[in-house]
């Protein structure tokens, strides 16, 4: 049995997720009358918050803190990896 | 981390992680079969933009991102019962399971209303490739939550702490694919 995260700090976890769906929702301008493309911001902005709340999601609801840096590291660069190579196929369909 | 303290000593690179090891094998490889969609997804998309922002417009991303915060609410739960079971209280962590179980139904119900709201507009996964995708994806997604339907229900009546820290792992894989799976489908455009 591993060093368990604590209901504090799941509770902490779970609020800072449902603020950060909120905020990739805002950045997302779901309020626009219009289906413009979204300013190369707004797009990060998703993207960035998608990646952090992975990471929480990862190190505390599924405890990946307590486990080695191998698995940390690979189990966060698998999400890296996924949203680097979104962000560069959405870039490519903006750019080109 | 001591050898020691490993969760599960014996069974090489996996003793670090919580669970039965063998779960942490299927996360790994679903988390790798999710990935290629997302770039096969993303890769099409980039060649036919036009399509697939104007097929995104009817879908309904408030619909989805209520269904994000059920999904990680029911996350949650389930992380509230690998922590009653640690601590002995198998009656808390049945009562967590069932909560995580009930919003983990609300998550499919919600769902289901979005594809009747398609079928009964006529979208199916037939209309073009931005819904080939969207049906596809959400529904090879939803198949996930079935099963984990179903952990959640078997590790409820066999309650010992490798279960629920087995079914736990994998509730938080598909919490953790909708997560990346929900700005791909109706956020970004």
């Amino acid at each position: 049995m591993t060093l368990l995260p604590g209901q504090r700090r799941l509770l902490i976890t779970w609020a800072m997720l449902m603020v950060l769906t909120l905020v990739s929702m805002a950045s997302a301008r779901l309020d626009q009358t219009s289906w413009e493309a979204l300013p190369l911001w707004s797009a990060a902005l998703v993207l960035v918050v998608t990646g952090f709340k992975a990471q929480r999601l990862l190190m505390v609801y599924l405890n990946l803190r307590q486990s080695s840096g191998a698995w940390k590291g690979a189990f966060v660069g698998i999400i890296t990896l996924t949203l680097v190579l979104i962000s560069a196929g959405y870039l490519y369909a903006r750019l080109m | 981390m001591s050898s020691r303290a490993l969760p599960n000593p014996g069974w090489g690179p996996l003793s670090a992680l919580p669970g039965n090891p063998l779960m942490w094998v299927l996360i790994l490889s679903e988390l790798l079969v999710f990935m290629a969609f997302f770039v096969l997804y993303i890769t099409e998309r980039a060649a036919q933009v036009a399509l697939f922002d104007a097929s995104q417009q009817h879908l309904d991303p408030l619909m989805g991102g209520l269904n994000t915060m059920v999904l990680l609410t029911s996350g949650l739960f389930v992380a509230f019962a690998v922590e009653a079971i640690a601590a002995g209280k198998v009656r808390r962590t049945r009562q967590w399971l069932g909560a995580a179980a009930g919003l983990g139904v609300l998550f499919g119900l919600i769902k289901l209303v979005e594809y009747a709201s398609k079928f009964a507009a006529g979208i199916t996964p037939e209309t073009n490739t931005f819904f080939g995708f969207y049906f596809g994806l959400t529904a090879f997604h939803f198949a996930h939550v079935l099963f984990g339907l179903i952990l959640l229900g078997l590790v409820s009546w066999r309650t010992n702490v490798e279960n629920v820290e087995t079914a736990a792992a994998f509730w938080h894989m598909v919490d953790l694919i909708w997560i990346l799976l929900y700005p791909l489908l109706y956020l970004l455009r």
